[in-house]
């Protein structure tokens, strides 16, 4: 009889619903228990820092910058006397970056990186552009594989002294963890760019 | 005048010293018994509103744990006093006022449903003499009284001069009316067995064993009581009968100009509502205070609770039914079924096959 | 005594409103409970995608498409993908398509357990919700294992995908499918056949198959209208036709059947997987392709089947790193158009019915 069917089915509802009473609920209490993320997870950008000598990584080649599709960064540098660039600001929006992982996949220096964080909520939204030093500071403990010694085997000697202290890690996660131009042409991911490389919007459009 | 009924069981000795101490005052007879009557009156309605607040806590914990989340965990262990703290909550919200001209009806409404929630206790037997007054048209006192809410839900429609409010009046008024008869018939069809109406009488008349409860009388003993917890959930305005608080249905409830206190007092009468369903079910098909070892409030207290997690079991697993289903629902389906289940337990009574 | 005179009242179902899918107004005129025309308003979500993308570099634009449809981000990226590699003639490696067809597959069940969910809601039912999501963090735990977000992946990249899989992904994901997979019986238990369900849904919001067809109705909306035409075995893209796999279809085209196809499909995806997983080849997961990728001028348009049904991108190129311009096709915009059609002289629960089971998704009307 229909009716018995839909009891039976109405029962049946009662007990799929009626057994997770019986189970441990499966949510965390934040902010007293935090998730462990995952070492890919994507938060947000931080400068790295040599792991001796413990000055910044980047050496302003601006392809983070470049490879940025929010323009969410924004390096000024200069030359010093030896002709050698000299990071003068290294400004990231917050507010604009979109944590697409862009402008890490971009740098070759290992200057650049995603970290795991992810609370940095404030109350004034100027305070959401972080300069060169906070960057620094906040990637100061955020693991990195340093790639720079193998790459800059490839590339044209451009003597920079700093980066010839890094010490060399492990050779094989960072083959496949990076897509780094294993055989294309170095020479012109460094090459100073005279066109308009990248989609980088025009300045003053951001936040 | 109606005696207070002398306490019998567990809380004699506490009744007994209390009426001592009320004629001690020396009051004339007739101020003592109204005395007598307001003192446990207010202890009623101390005892509903701490468990109407107890009920909101526990919604909150059954439909998370059923959801696999924990609910309120944060004020008190696990959340314990969050009720209170709402209520404090709504206590300094902007009490919203209309500028039309039936603002006493608009004042008053939830005034009247508060206390429709709570005229249904004078009678509710929640022990063994725990009884404010044993009327002996306990039953039928009780039917009367549950439908002063529709006039409640009418005044907050009329009074919110607002066309949706009053829509969403009318129609929970349409269900709570159309709901009323298959509930009063199928508590009818167990009532030929007690020969009285008093509740105290539907009790002691399920007294003994187990299987002298009316909910095992088959073949309508069971039929009277699912129709009858159907007809329930729709008087409380639960889900699948959830009509008139449901944000899904453009046509939003009658309380939608309603806030701080005023909401509250709709909300707690909701939740008193459906307690009061579940004491009417246990006292009629579940043998009310009978039981073994236990204090007989106890076993009240603990049967009407299971009642009470199998509507908020309905509430968190099925969905809505549309306006029409749910008219077409009760007068197509539910007052047919009734209807036969009284013929059946009639016939029953008559040839004497019960006793 | 004068003559009982109705008024038909105008509302707007607003752009705020817990039961349209996103910002979608629709105005309705109402005679008592019965809609009588309804007349969606739209453009509450548009953010410029397709403009925006004239503005950047092909590789720049791929986490702009991730936000064309966020609930199935690596639909929309492997649609720009195909496209550009089609217009550019970019071989991509073996393993990458395997990745890609793992990726969208899974992205296709956690978006029709968010459908289950949400119509589930709208119906009254409110614990589908939290279960549905409960097995969806399944998946997008997979995925954060392996691009590092949750939500908007930037993952299928042109020639390849970004990452390779770590490799507790495969036990992980074979983990993952045998829950779900396990749980698919307490899904179809709790709502397939629950009478109160079935009165709600079954024979609301017939859509038949000519008219389905004439407004270009797509995927699951198409399929359970009757009409059985998928564009991974109809017009083969990536490597679907190395897979062994059934297209699903419902007879009568009412809400019910709408709910139950996406059922159904999640039960073929999770096939599909299975045999992608036992089958995934050793190799290169990405053709190298430089920031300054130019694609030679030309037009294309290449689409897909994403978990709502066909979706298109038309890029037209002119030999620069940026594309000319960029169309995008989403398959929510025809079927908010079906909803005045079949939402006209029902009631108002049924017009939230027939809205939810189209599962029409804001951003991707908007864009």
């Amino acid at each position: 009889m229909g009716v018995v069917k839909d009891l039976k089915n109405l029962v049946k509802g009662l007990g799929i619903t009626g057994k997770h009473l019986g189970r441990h609920a499966i949510t965390i209490q934040y902010p007293e228990e935090r998730w462990t993320m995952p070492e890919r997870s994507r938060g947000i950008v931080v400068l790295l820092s040599d792991k001796e000598t413990g000055e910044l990584n980047c050496t302003s080649c601006e392809l983070c910058m470049k490879a940025c599709p929010s323009g969410a960064i924004k390096i000024e540098f200069h030359r010093d006397e030896n002709k050698k660039k000299v990071l003068d600001l290294f400004d990231v929006d917050n507010g604009l970056c979109c944590f697409c992982g862009l402008s890490e996949e971009a740098c070759n220096f290992s200057a650049i990186k995603m970290a795991t964080k992810y609370e940095f909520s404030v109350w004034n939204k100027d305070e959401l552009i972080w300069d060169k030093d906070r960057l620094q500071e906040v990637g100061r403990d955020v693991p990195y594989v340093d790639t720079r010694r193998k790459k800059k085997a490839r590339l044209k000697p451009m003597a920079e002294k700093s980066t010839e202290t890094g010490t060399q890690e492990s050779d094989a996660s960072a083959a496949e963890s990076e897509p780094r131009p294993e055989s294309g042409e170095p020479s012109e991911e460094n090459k100073q760019p005279e066109e308009d490389q990248g989609g980088r919007p025009p300045e003053g459009g951001g936040a | 005048m109606i005696a207070p009924v002398v306490a019998v069981g567990e809380l004699k000795g506490l009744f007994a010293w209390l009426y001592e101490k009320l004629q001690e005052t020396g009051l004339p007879q007739p101020w003592l018994d109204v005395v007598t009557y307001a003192v446990l009156g207010l202890v009623v309605f101390g005892v509903l509103s701490l468990l109407a607040l107890f009920l909101v806590w526990w919604e909150r914990k059954i439909s998370a744990h059923i959801q696999q989340r924990f609910g309120p965990m944060r004020v008190g262990w696990h959340g314990w006093y969050q009720t209170v703290m709402d209520a404090v909550k709504l206590l300094q919200k902007e009490d919203v006022r209309i500028a039309v001209r039936d603002k006493v009806v608009f004042f008053w409404a939830p005034v009247v449903g508060f206390v429709a929630a709570f005229l249904a206790y004078i009678v509710m037997p929640f022990g063994d003499g725990l009884i404010v007054a044993d009327l002996n048209i306990g039953i039928l006192y009780i039917m009367a009284v549950t439908t002063f809410t529709i006039i409640s839900l009418l005044m907050a429609g009329w009074g919110s001069h607002n066309k949706y409010a009053l829509l969403g009046g009318m129609r929970s008024a349409a269900q709570v009316v159309s709901y009323e008869v298959p509930m009063v018939i199928s508590i009818l069809s167990i009532i030929l067995f007690v020969g009285s109406l008093s509740m105290v009488d539907i009790v002691r008349s399920q007294s003994g064993m187990i299987f002298n409860w009316f909910i095992f009388r088959v073949p309508f003993g069971p039929i009277a009581f699912l129709t009858y917890i159907v007809a329930a959930t729709a008087e409380a305005n639960r889900t699948p009968f959830d009509i008139p608080e449901a944000e899904q249905e453009l046509v939003a409830g009658y309380n939608i100009e309603y806030s701080g206190m005023k909401f509250a007092m709709f909300f707690l009468a909701e939740f008193v509502n459906m307690f009061t369903v579940s004491a009417i079910a246990t006292t009629v098909f579940l043998g009310g205070w009978n039981g073994p070892f236990l204090p007989s409030w106890l076993w009240f207290l603990g049967k009407t609770l299971c009642i009470v997690l199998l509507l908020m079991l309905f509430r968190w697993t099925y969905p809505r039914l549309r306006v029409d289903q749910l008219m077409e629902f009760s007068w197509k389906f539910l007052v047919p079924v009734t209807f036969a289940n009284l013929v059946v337990a009639g016939w029953f009574k008559y040839a004497g096959w019960y006793w | 005594m004068a003559a009982l005179r109705t008024e038909e009242f105008v509302v707007s179902m607003g752009p705020h409103h817990p039961s349209t899918h996103g910002v979608c107004r629709l105005i309705l005129t109402m005679d008592g409970e019965k809609v009588v025309h309804i007349e969606p308003v739209i453009g509450y979500l548009h953010r410029a995608i397709e403009k925006i993308c004239e503005n950047r570099t092909y590789p720049q634009c791929v986490p702009l498409m991730d936000r064309f449809e966020y609930v199935t981000s690596m639909a929309c990226e492997h649609a720009f993908a195909l496209a550009v590699e089609k217009l550019a003639e970019v071989e991509v490696p073996e393993r990458a398509e395997y990745l890609r067809v793992i990726m969208v597959e899974l992205n296709r069940i956690a978006s029709h357990l968010i459908f289950w969910g949400v119509t589930a809601m709208d119906g009254g039912a409110y614990t589908p919700f939290l279960y549905g999501l409960r097995e969806r963090e399944l998946i997008i735990d997979l995925f954060e294992m392996t691009c590092g977000q949750r939500l908007t992946y930037n993952y299928i990249r042109i020639g390849g995908v970004s990452r390779d899989i770590p490799p507790e992904f495969v036990p992980q994901c074979r983990e993952a499918l045998k829950i779900i997979s396990g749980k698919m019986s307490d899904y179809e238990g709790l709502l397939n056949e629950n009478p109160i369900w079935l009165v709600r849904t079954k024979g609301v919001g017939v859509l038949s198959p000519e008219m389905a067809i004439a407004y270009g109705a797509s995927g699951p909306v198409l399929r359970a209208s009757g009409v059985d035409y998928d564009i991974r075995r109809n017009d083969p893209y990536s490597i679907y036709d190395k897979f062994d796999f059934n297209i699903p279809t419902q007879p009568n085209g009412d809400c019910y059947d709408r709910f139950v196809q996406r059922l159904d499909e999640i039960r073929e995806s999770i096939r599909i997987i299975g045999q992608a997983l036992d089958g995934l080849p050793e190799g290169d997961f990405k053709k190298k392709i430089s920031p300054r990728f130019k694609a030679p001028a030309g037009e294309v348009y290449s689409r897909l089947e994403s978990s709502r049904g066909e979706m298109g991108v038309y890029i037209q190129a002119d030999g620069t790193t940026k594309p000319l311009r960029v169309k995008l096709r989403g398959s929510s915009y025809n079927h908010l158009e079906v909803v005045p059609e079949i939402a006209t002289d029902v009631l108002i629960a049924d017009l939230v019915m027939i809205f939810a089971t189209l599962d029409i998704i804001m951003p991707e009307v908007d864009r």
